[in-house]
């Protein structure tokens, strides 16, 4: 007989003897967890340390009783306290449909994250909207919740800042966890939280908790790599990391805001391990794709607007989607202090300072100094003579920098590039200009740049 | 069963276990306190299959034995006897109360359908001792910060994040955190005793209200889901809750864009006068200026008006503007034990703390309101 009937039967002998009221109290959630006929012992798991206490001490005589009945070598039963896998299922669906507060104080953004996975339930496929730019993402990312481990592994996904990566490769987690339960172990972290935490293992000496905390998963979730480049311990780490993780058939996935081949920290004998895999990319959302992410984004936060003003969004926002919920999250906070609706207005206001915003902290000091970080120069090595090559290029976007993002006139801007003529200015402008239309790689580095310059504070 | 107490001792006991009964259709035991006489004491329990707390007090014990009586009616009496003395005899199935010139006599029930409150033997590994004070007190300056609905179970109550010979206090509802150490020359501790426990916010109300009045030391014992606090003369258990709680060292910041020394009251007293104009965010703006040595604290309320508050202020760092609920910046001051009130400010995303200058004893870290 197995483990359930042999509990059901003994069950519905005890319900006869004692009265519903203490039936109901002392044997709810209670369960055959173990039968062992060789050495005659059972396991009963119950609901709380009370339960516990009050079968071993009233029914434990009944209980063995009733089983040897049915299973005559039974001598002896064990009790232990069930962590309540009912209790838990409830709060998971708790969480499911626990409503988005709209409110515009900020939490903890860490918290509302699984500790287990560390995946962030908002993040599903259901809320990812999938249009020309991502489709082939979205295609590989469905097929590896099929087949974890197995079809593409590790699976690449890398495209500019506030896309959507982080919410795809989240997806995929939380979809395998839905689909293989507590079978599967997923784990997500951002590549910057894997190097904190080989830091500290260095410092604390406890190597070996990193190792057993990353290895010991069937679906590894790094965000943004790119940050790992240079940092040679943890590459290594990472190396050894993935090395035993691919070879044990587990899945790895990767976000990063380049391809593998255009990480230049990023060491060799990593870069051709993702390049082994699937590597899909993805890219700036058309018009229609941004006005139905706008769509679904309000209806997540039950806001209500005009056609109008979805429209005027989803143009004035170019690229970055996450503007679009900054822009949102805004619009919302406005209908919530004032309580007034949105008009066409009041949206092309927000919109307008958001924009500007941007802007506000650049001065051109600060750009230089990014342009140079990025190039691994001096700054001052921007505003000399030199003909170098690695510094022509540098100081020629540079300047077309400080006019497209800056404005500068052409004198101003030769004048800040170390009183140089500003035909030169306008020369260099016009080059790159023209340079991003042909040069893939060149226009890369412009849009990496323009985000670099924006970020970083002055 | 037959003894005789000192009515003040027993009226004491009652109120300790008070709170640990409960109403319940399905198991009326609940409703009753269980009195048991041993040699030379008395003890009181009550459960609710939660929490349960015995509690024993010396008396004079003529004859052992055991009984339950409804809680209310039971406490009702003794509190109102005027004798000094009570007198309790058990007759067959009704308990006899007696003073010098009162007596009552009240159904009581055997023992035999009364809850067993399970306990943890002393030789438990995972335990500590602790002077009761300060273990109180670190869970009255936390519990402010509990999450009280019951969407995120594992928030609803206090962490007890054991390590390294060290005890820390952590509430959080997912907007604000706060952390308290115990003093470590106030705690017996094995350093390899590593654990995180998740005490739920009414067992966490019931030690501070049970264990101050005895200023002595208490043991804590527990294991994966039951944790017992007793001292001398009582005993409380309770179930733990379930689930981990988030990785709260990832939210206290370590840089701050501002920092600010302020007189305590001072802040306190002008948070509570610009709030009578805050919005319905409860929206109260904190400006720092260009001198640095002011602060002006703004409300601003659609309906009625607005409002400024001076401030002057010993500061490092940049100026800026953040706004803060007022009332998640009031809980956190009220805990903070000094005088002076460090805040370190970061602007937008990243939230702020709230400590005593050069202590970490008690950390507040909250998050600010997005503005527009």
């Amino acid at each position: 007989m197995d483990e359930k009937k042999l509990w059901e039967k003994t069950l519905s002998e005890i319900e006869l003897q004692v009265s519903k009221p203490n039936f109901l109290t002392w044997f709810k959630n209670s369960r055959l967890i173990e039968k062992n006929t060789d050495t005659g012992h059972v396991v009963v798991g119950v609901g709380s340390n009370f339960a516990k206490e009050w079968i071993q001490s009233k029914y434990n005589k009944t209980i063995i009783e009733i089983i040897q009945n049915h299973e005559p070598s039974i001598n002896r039963v064990e009790y232990i306290v069930l962590s309540s896998a009912e209790a838990e299922k409830k709060i998971f669906e708790q969480k499911q449909t626990r409503e988005e507060q709209p409110s515009s104080q900020v939490g903890f953004i860490e918290f509302s994250a699984d500790p287990e996975t560390n995946l962030h339930p908002r993040y599903t496929f259901d809320s990812f909207v999938v249009g020309s730019s991502n489709e082939l993402a979205f295609a590989a990312a469905s097929a590896v919740t099929k087949e974890v481990g197995t079809k593409y592994n590790p699976l690449f996904v890398y495209g500019s800042t506030g896309l959507g990566k982080t919410h795809l490769i989240q997806a995929i987690g939380n979809e395998i966890v839905k689909n293989f339960k507590k079978r599967t172990r997923v784990k997500y972290v951002p590549s910057e939280r894997f190097v904190n935490d080989v830091v500290w293992a260095i410092r604390t000496k406890r190597m070996d908790d990193i190792k057993n905390k990353y290895r010991n998963v069937d679906v590894l979730i790094i965000d943004d790599i790119q940050f790992i480049g240079g940092k040679e311990r943890s590459e290594e780490e990472f190396f050894h990391t993935f090395n035993i993780l691919y070879q044990n058939n587990k899945q790895i996935i990767i976000s990063s805001d380049r391809a593998p081949a255009a990480i230049p920290t990023l060491e060799d004998r990593l870069r051709s391990r993702f390049e082994g895999g699937m590597i899909v990319d993805i890219t700036y959302p058309d018009y229609e794709m941004k006005l139905a992410i706008i769509k679904n984004k309000v209806q997540e936060k039950k806001l209500q607007i005009q056609d109008d003003v979805t429209h005027l969004i989803a143009t004035k926002i170019q690229r970055n989607v996450r503007e679009i919920e900054g822009i949102i999250n805004k619009l919302l906070f406005y209908k919530e202090l004032k309580g007034s609706a949105i008009d066409i207005r009041v949206a092309e206001e927000i919109i307008q300072n958001t924009l500007q915003q941007n802007m506000i902290n650049i001065n051109p000091t600060h750009l230089l100094k990014c342009v140079a970080q990025f190039f691994e120069i001096q700054t001052s090595d921007l505003t000399n003579k030199s003909r170098r090559k690695e510094i022509v290029i540098p100081r020629q976007i540079a300047m077309y920098l400080l006019r497209d993002m800056l404005g500068m006139s052409y004198p101003d801007i030769g004048d800040k590039m170390g009183k140089k003529d500003h035909t030169t200015a306008i020369h260099s402008f016009e080059k790159i200009t023209q340079g991003i239309i042909k040069d893939k790689a060149l226009n890369q580095k412009i849009v990496m740049l323009k985000e670099i310059i924006q970020k970083t504070p002055a | 069963m037959h003894c005789i107490i000192l009515r003040n001792n027993l009226k004491e006991g009652i109120s300790l276990v008070a709170n640990a009964k409960k109403e319940s259709a399905q198991l009326p035991a609940l409703k009753n306190i269980l009195i048991e006489a041993h040699d030379t004491a008395l003890t009181l329990s009550a459960t609710d299959l939660e929490i349960g707390v015995v509690h024993s007090l010396s008396a004079k014990v003529l004859l052992k034995g055991s009984c339950t009586v409804p809680f209310g009616v039971f406490q009702q009496i003794i509190q109102n006897a005027a004798s000094e003395r009570i007198e309790l005899e058990l007759k067959g199935s009704a308990l006899h109360i007696s003073t010098e010139n009162y007596n009552a006599k009240i159904a009581a029930t055997q023992k035999d359908e009364f809850p067993i409150i399970p306990n943890l033997s002393d030789d438990t590994p995972q335990q500590f001792s602790v002077d009761a004070g300060s273990c109180v007190h670190a869970l009255q300056t936390t519990a402010t910060a509990c999450h009280t609905s019951e969407f995120r179970p594992e928030l609803s109550g206090i962490l007890l994040d054991i390590r390294d010979g060290f005890v820390y206090a952590v509430a959080t509802d997912s907007f604000r955190l706060a952390k308290a150490i115990i003093p470590k020359k106030k705690l017996n501790i094995s350093p390899s005793i590593t654990a995180s426990i998740i005490i739920p916010l009414r067992t966490a109300q019931e030690i501070i209200r049970i264990f101050p009045q005895e200023s002595d030391v208490i043991q804590v014992l527990f294991d994966e889901n039951q944790i017992v606090v007793k001292s001398k003369s009582t005993r409380l258990v309770s179930r733990l809750i379930e689930g981990k709680f988030p990785d709260y060292t990832m939210v206290i910041p370590k840089s701050f864009e501002a920092e600010l020394t302020i007189q305590k009251n001072e802040l306190i007293q002008a948070l509570r006068l610009t709030s009578s104009l805050a919005n319905r965010l409860n929206e109260v703006r904190i400006k720092i200026d260009d001198s640095m040595k002011n602060i002006q604290l703004l409300s601003s309320s659609h309906e009625f008006g607005e409002s400024e508050y001076i401030l002057s202020v010993k500061s490092k760092g940049s100026p800026l503007v953040i706004s803060f609920n007022w009332r998640f910046l009031l809980d956190g001051l009220k805990q903070v034990p000094t005088e002076t009130v460090f805040i370190g400010i970061n602007s937008e995303q990243k939230p702020s703390i709230l400590q005593a200058p050069d202590d970490e004893g008690f950390l507040y870290v909250l998050t600010s309101i997005k503005t527009a």
